[in-house]
């Protein structure tokens, strides 16, 4: 691999160039660089309508990864709205302007591009790979979807067929979806983060034209986008293009949205539904910090104690040692806002969820006491950082990454930084995060019965007789 | 390999402190014994787990201390123990797999620990009416042959398994001859051949690979549906083909280039029509798999119920009008313009090229089908892909998978299949 090629002065001195009778909303402005690894680093610039723009050269491949954010996702919906973040985002591949429906993703792929896009709730993504011959094309691709979009009924009305469908595979038919959507919406009452970015499968169906219109203007600008570049080209070639192509399009007023705080969870809330499933699974969330605050890398390297890989403490006593569980995973959320460390248990057969509970709990009350040994700290450690590698090898994986961390702390290059920062954590921070963070009273624990098991009540059937301060989750009003 | 050499495939990147690699065996789980199926997944995860005999957990709790991931990838032609390695602990990780091939425990207690968590693997299957799809869809289409036969195994092949058969498994698979070792990103050449030699050293000679290709399959059993009934599902799981077409086989590349107008991309034809115009399904691909030998053709859609006959009727037709018609000039030159441009994403990294080599070796590939894909594609004619349709694809030989309830939707799929010969209803938890 080639090293980064251009110096800061040079980039200063190229868009002066470049911004020579320029008008202001054309301009880009360099502002400097952060390092991402030993060897590359991360040139930011900012055009004069407020479009960010991330650009990484990378010569060892003849590709590019072209990737833009905007900073919208299911957290700026409203109740009655839910989804729509994500509907918009199948959107954005139909028409527009100057490209019939289908044409934007036909002309992709006669460039050998592939594309995708993800919402979630506090960005929307759209990433494409291209060999970097048609690095422009994509570019004018891209900014005509940003400000040219058509929106019709028709196309509305099928992706949101489409939009039921997929909720339906992931969510009404999966027993995973459906049991973490529930869990979300319970122990969130106040927060946008309690409904599905996918959204409620009513507010789906009620969306019409001037609802997509209206989030398309809202959101949808140069100023709430961050384009992030990484490949086989150069800054001179890259600027020159995006000048030319997102240049005329204005900033325009981005709503600051006052996000409802969620209050402290003072008791456990608990549910259990019956279900279509061979075995009882169990969810649990507590909640965690957001992912700025400085709690959330300990509670990353806690959560791998405990979790990560067969060697970890829940795993082999849940998995190994009792057998009483055939998968267990945990994820700890990375948010803008505060979200849920979620673990999720699937017990073998004839093993009810409250006996996988009792294991849970013992184990997290034996961690929150009982230090955790240098050994399984560095363990965690090592892990954590092969992840963090494993998501880097190729230009798709580097663009993830960097616009994933700037979307959501405003840092590109975090991801290397919390690897430095992970050498410094300590086994007493991890039992410290323990205790503050695993407390049973700001836990929700859901479990799904096999619907054999239950003497036949109907699918979806909520019990939450058992519960303290709990709400099923489902549409809000 | 020839002259009793270990073959390795590598290839250094050091852009980043990381290192993939592992072995792989050049037979796999379509030689299990019948009646042990399931026998050479569990034998390679048995290894994995008994490395030089040691315990599971010291075994698991070294491979975390190295920043190390290892799994075991089991199919009916290979199987793989591969993984990534932070560059630090490279000499490590190969000190474990010289432990894994050379000196494994195959202790019957953690065997039967094995078995158990496999059972409870079987049972969460269920779960994902998707791998209940595929797995009928193969069982059907391949009945007879290895290709259709469980990697995984059943509740009484599991149960049939002994540590005996185990040991044996692992003799005939894992001898100098059936094994092939691969490296690819900051690699030290010279310290990764030296950890191969001495793994080399170790294994007994084998005389070559440990099997044969298996026979080539046969299309048969004129159009076939297999409903896999399970209650209440909003929306049917649907997979609908037959046998498509080797690398060896001139076909192949026209029939790729087809496959990629009818239903390969996201603008497709299968997909334009059952998910852009109807909004019925959110994925509708065709896809063309090869082994050894020549795998399945098979279009997927995942249709809501209500949509699922109507969705079957459509993909039947546009199947007839693909085989009668053939694809339009522009619509190949699209097609092998998007797989040429697109070709550059399979091999922008070293350890995607490294496994492009692996591939070829694997499933019998002709010399140098990676390297020359851009071209070949680019050499196909409208005549050949639309002879290749026809020569390969079988309109009258089509088994049709469908997972949903069938009490809703039953009679409408079944009479959405014309031509249809046979069909049978299996409940959704048969093994």
């Amino acid at each position: 691999m080639q090293t980064a090629i251009s110096s800061s002065s040079s980039l200063s001195a190229l868009t002066r160039r470049l911004n020579e009778g320029c008008e202001a909303n054309r301009a880009v402005h360099y502002l400097g660089y952060s390092p991402f690894g030993p060897a590359l680093r991360i040139e930011r610039f900012r055009m004069g309508n407020g479009l960010s723009i991330l650009l990484v050269e990378e010569h060892a491949a003849p590709t590019v990864a072209y990737h833009t954010w905007f900073r919208v996702g299911s957290r700026n919906e409203s109740p009655g709205k839910t989804g729509i973040a994500h509907l918009f985002e199948h959107l954005m591949f139909n028409e527009t302007e100057a490209l019939a429906a289908g044409e934007f993703d036909r002309q992709l792929e006669e460039l050998g591009a592939e594309s995708n896009a993800s919402t979630w709730l506090d960005w929307t993504h759209y990433d494409i790979a291209v060999p970097s011959s048609a690095f422009e094309r994509v570019a004018e691709l891209e900014a005509e979807r940003m400000d040219h979009l058509v929106l019709r009924t028709p196309q509305v009305e099928s992706e949101k067929e489409v939009v039921m469908n997929e909720r339906r595979y992931r969510v009404e038919d999966d027993v995973e979806g459906a049991l973490s959507e529930l869990l979300w919406s319970t122990a969130f009452e106040k927060h946008p983060y309690h409904w599905p970015t996918i959204g409620w499968m009513v507010d789906i169906e009620g969306f019409n034209v001037e609802d997509c219109q209206k989030f398309y203007r809202t959101y949808y600008a140069p100023n709430n986008a961050t384009l992030v570049i990484i490949g086989d080209v150069e800054p001179e070639r890259v600027l020159t293009k995006l000048q030319l192509a997102y240049g005329a399009y204005p900033a325009v007023p981005i709503l600051d949205q006052a996000i409802p705080p969620e209050p402290e969870q003072l008791a456990e809330k608990r549910l259990e539904v019956t279900k279509l499933t061979p075995t009882w699974k169990l969810n649990i969330g507590y909640h965690s910090p957001a992912l700025e605050h400085p709690d959330h890398l300990p509670f990353s390297v806690l959560s791998e104690v405990l979790f990560g890989g067969r060697s970890s403490r829940l795993v082999k006593a849940l998995v190994r040692d009792r057998e009483i569980a055939s998968d267990v995973r945990a994820s700890l959320s990375p948010l803008r806002d505060p979200g849920l460390f979620e673990i999720f248990v699937s017990a073998r057969e004839s093993v009810e969820a409250e006996e996988l509970l009792l294991v849970v709990d013992q184990e997290l009350d034996r961690v929150r006491v009982d230090p955790i040994t240098e050994d399984e700290l560095t363990r965690a450690k090592a892990r954590i950082e092969l992840g963090l590698l494993q998501g880097l090898t190729n230009n798709e994986g580097k663009a993830s990454t960097i616009g994933f961390y700037e979307v959501v702390l405003g840092n590109p290059a975090a991801g290397f930084e919390r690897l430095a920062a992970l050498s410094e954590i300590r086994v007493e921070q991890l039992s410290d995060v323990a205790r503050r963070y695993l407390k049973q009273s700001s836990r929700t624990v859901i479990s799904v019965r096999p619907q054999s098991e239950s003497g036949g009540p109907d699918d979806d059937d909520v019990d939450d007789s058992a519960a303290t301060n709990a709400e099923a989750g489902g549409p809000s009003a | 390999m020839s002259g009793g050499a270990p073959l390795i495939l590598i290839e250094r990147d050091a852009a980043l402190p990381l290192i993939h690699g592992g072995i792989c065996t050049r037979s796999g789980a379509g030689d299990d014994p019948v009646g042990l199926e399931g026998l050479t997944r569990l034998c390679g995860r048995l290894m994995r787990r008994t490395a030089g005999g040691h315990g599971a957990d010291e075994v698991d709790a070294r491979i975390d201390r190295m920043g190390a991931s290892l799994g075991l990838d089991s199919g009916h032609g290979s199987t793989a123990l591969s993984g990534s390695v932070l560059e630090r602990s490279f000499g490590d990780f190969m000190g474990l797999l010289e432990e894994i091939l050379t000196a494994p425990g195959l202790h019957e207690q953690e065997l039967e620990r094995l078995k158990r968590e496999t059972l409870a693997e079987l049972i969460e299957i269920l779960d994902s009416d998707q791998q209940l799809a595929q797995r009928w869809f193969l069982r059907s289409l391949f009945a007879g042959h290895s290709y259709g036969r469980t990697v995984i195994g059943t509740q009484d092949s599991l149960a049939a398994i002994q540590v005996a058969d185990v040991r044996r498994c692992y003799e005939r698979h894992f001898t100098r001859e059936n094994l092939l070792f691969s490296f690819a990103g900051a690699v030290d050449l010279d310290q990764a051949a030296r950890a191969v030699e001495s793994i080399w050293a170790a294994l007994p000679p084998g005389g070559g690979r440990a099997s044969d290709p298996p026979p080539e399959p046969v299309a048969a059993g004129g159009r076939r549906l297999i409903f896999v009934d399970k209650p209440e599902r909003t929306q049917t799981q649907i997979l609908i083909g037959g046998l498509g077409a080797h690398p060896n086989d001139q076909d192949y590349f026209p029939l790729l280039v087809a496959n990629t107008v009818f239903g390969g991309t996201f603008t497709a034809r299968l997909t334009h029509e059952v998910r852009a115009k109807r909004g019925w399904s959110y994925g509708a691909y065709s896809s063309l798999g090869y082994d050894r030998r020549r795998q399945a053709f098979s279009m997927w859609t995942f249709p809501k119920a209500e949509d699922a006959a109507p969705c079957i009727a459509l993909e039947l037709e546009m199947l007839s009008e693909w085989w009668e018609r053939g694809v339009t000039e522009q619509e190949l030159g699209w097609s092998k313009r998007y797989l040429a441009q697109s070709q550059a994403f399979s091999c922008d990294t070293a350890a995607k090229r490294v496994g492009m080599k692996l591939d070829e070796i694997l499933s019998d590939l002709p010399a140098g089908h990676h390297d020359e894909f851009v071209a070949r594609v680019s050499a196909v004619t409208l005549e050949e892909t639309n002879r290749a349709i026809q020569n390969r694809i079988s309109l009258d030989h089509l088994t049709v998978v469908v997972v949903g309830t069938h009490d809703l939707i039953g009679d409408g799929v079944r009479e959405a299949i014309p031509k249809l010969g046979s069909d049978r209803i299996v409940p959704f938890d048969t093994e």
